[in-house]
């Protein structure tokens, strides 16, 4: 058991995870002391009739919805975040139910500042340190069972302009309350469903090997890692299968909570930088740099990969396969369910970054673009907690075969 | 002689411990300065960040700290000891004296003390991660490799980081950065 000198852990969200966890609002918002939420989503999630079962929970309660915010778009922006903050004040809201992806979350973090420290524009929180104080309650109802942002203490949000992307931190970011009810995840298509919940595993396995790891983080992200990949398949063929839309959302808290507090590597530098770059969206990336990330690492971490097979394939496979063997067995069963999830769902879920297309079928990430994404990599604070150094070369050198959707040439790899 | 070029040290407790920081700073902070004219990485990192920038790394809130900045011709200038009444876009600063010591005796390697939250960082992450960069090279060149083995991820094999650019640069960086120029 691996065991750090020091860390710190913190993961104090109350968690209500059922079929019919919605009923619970009432009861948990006047425990919380307050009447008057407002409903932050966007309008995926109001179209797919998600709102009306929320407000449906809330029916015949004393609570009375003070307004809803549905505008928030895929990629949340900081201008969005102050609109809504305006809403919340002139609608006098008292708290704040966020229900959607990550998106929507870290919008509803952002408007949380706001609304409770004062202030026109979330810009002037950036920076770590500048959160010092409890913010209005709020619950956080994930739709797609990827981020974990019910349970990070960060919140990312854009200034297009600038085309950045801003990380507010601190532990008062993490929400009162996560809520986890299979019937909001149940109508994530297919194609999301398998991104959304790679990126999970991802969260799990880069906490697991990468240089904050320690006993709480590595807990959580086998039990992560165990229900989803059991899972993840499953749902994608039958999106009606409650059970398994349960387990997926328990896997993501989990990893995110693992996370949370251990970071991540590689994975996340190269996927935030393709998203950055060419616009990818962020499961997408974290799907097919998984393999990569944990190919990478190997000689500094092929224990722990190999104990990743277990959770990932479960005891039979895990057992049947030779301790040298297992860390090799772990990124094939990776690169398996990659190609598994394509198939499924009819050749959408991506393997290579050769073969993103955007909506009208064009090529998102053309070879021109791969030095642009190693420099902004760069630039990303992921590369820190991964355990092997990766600097402009090495970003290219992982780039190029994932372009290609080669196996990494261990040989390549600069080993420190 | 300019005494306001050299490090004050707060009395308290954890004395030595500070003596100690304040000097591996004063040096690191000079060796920057130095290696921003021999090393072409370095000279690179620097050329790369703002017109203005300035980063001062020490530990929280009493010091010691290093300030470094990048003058307009885009050269690492050392800057002194305080950091009070300068404009200062990027503060690193250590928890406590207990985990600098940490990270100045080289027992945990900046990534690994970024991991275990010793670091506060304030101001843009792309400038901390540039400051990380060049503080690992500069390592290398004033350490053993021993010891910067262990302060760094990676240490340069010789194909990134000839011998003969390493011990030169090694003299002239330690040279530059005692004598200060
Ligand atoms: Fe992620």
């Amino acid at each position: 058991m691996f065991l750090p000198d020091y860390y710190e852990f913190c993961a104090r969200v109350k968690t209500v995870a059922g079929h019919r966890a919605l009923d619970k609002i009432p009861s948990m918002l006047s425990s919380l002391g307050v009447t008057r939420p407002m409903i932050i989503t966007d309008r995926g999630v109001l179209g797919a009739g998600l709102i009306k079962l929320v407000s449906g929970a809330i029916k015949g309660s004393k609570l009375k919805v003070g307004a809803v915010y549905d505008e928030v778009p895929p990629d949340s922006e900081y201008k969005i975040v102050n609109t809504a903050a305006k809403l919340y004040r002139a609608k006098k809201c008292d708290s704040i139910i966020a229900v959607g992806g990550g998106s929507v979350l870290d919008t509803a973090k952002g408007v949380n500042i706001l609304v409770s420290l004062g202030g026109a524009n979330i810009l002037e929180y950036e920076g770590a340190g500048a959160v010092k104080r409890k913010l209005r309650p709020m619950i956080a109802i994930p739709t797609t069972s990827g981020t974990g942002s019910e349970v990070t203490v960060v919140a990312v949000i854009a200034d297009h302009q600038k085309k950045v992307k801003i990380p507010f931190t601190s532990y008062f970011l993490l929400p009162d309350i996560a809520l986890l009810d299979s019937r909001m995840t149940k109508t994530l298509p297919p194609f999301l469903t398998a991104p959304t919940g790679m990126d999970a595993i991802t969260h799990a396995c880069e906490a697991y090997y990468c240089l904050a790891k320690n006993p709480l983080s590595d807990a959580t992200a086998l039990t992560a890692i165990r229900l989803i990949s059991a899972n993840i398949l499953n749902v994608v063929k039958k999106p009606g299968d409650l059970q398994g839309r349960l387990d997926l959302a328990n896997g993501a808290i989990l990893a995110g909570m693992a996370f949370s507090n251990s970071m991540v590597g590689m994975v996340h530098n190269l996927g935030h930088a393709t998203g950055g770059a060419c616009g990818v969206p962020h499961g997408v990336c974290m799907s097919l740099f998984l393999p990569y990330g944990l190919e990478y690492n190997m000689h500094k971490r092929a224990k722990e990969i190999g104990e990743l097979l277990f959770p990932l394939a479960g005891p039979e496979v895990y057992a049947a396969t030779p301790l040298k063997q297992r860390p090799e067995k772990t990124i094939e069963y990776i690169r398996k369910l990659n190609q598994n999830l394509h198939d499924a769902t009819g050749g959408r879920h991506a393997r290579f970054l050769k073969e993103i297309v955007d909506r009208e079928g064009r090529q998102m990430v053309p070879k021109e673009k791969l030095p642009d994404i190693a420099r902004t990599a760069q630039g990303d604070g992921a590369k820190i907690y991964n355990p092997e150094e990766i600097n402009y070369d090495d970003a290219m050198m992982v780039l190029e075969h994932a372009y290609e959707g080669k196996p990494l040439d261990r040989r390549k790899v600069r080993k420190g | 002689m300019n005494y306001d070029s050299y490090p004050e040290i707060k009395p308290g407790r954890k004395t030595i411990k500070r003596i100690y920081i304040a000097v591996m700073l004063f040096i690191v902070g000079r060796a920057i300065q130095a290696a921003g004219r021999m090393d072409k990485t370095v000279r690179k990192e620097f050329q790369n960040l703002k017109d203005d920038f300035v980063f001062a790394l020490g530990v929280h809130p009493h010091g010691p700290w290093m300030v470094v900045g990048r003058d307009t011709k885009g050269r690492a200038r050392y800057l002194g000891w305080n950091p009070e009444g300068k404009k200062i876009p990027l503060k690193m600063s250590i928890k406590n004296v207990e985990s600098a010591i940490l990270v100045f005796t080289f027992q945990e390697s900046t990534s690994v003390a970024f991991a275990r939250n010793r670091f506060v960082v304030d101001g843009d992450l792309i400038d901390a991660l540039a400051v990380v960069r060049v503080l690992d090279l500069v390592e290398v060149y004033l350490l053993p490799k021993l010891i910067a083995a262990l302060a760094v991820k990676r240490y340069p094999k010789w194909s990134e980081l000839s011998p003969v650019r390493k011990h030169i640069g090694r003299v002239a960086i330690y040279t530059r950065a005692l004598l200060g120029f």
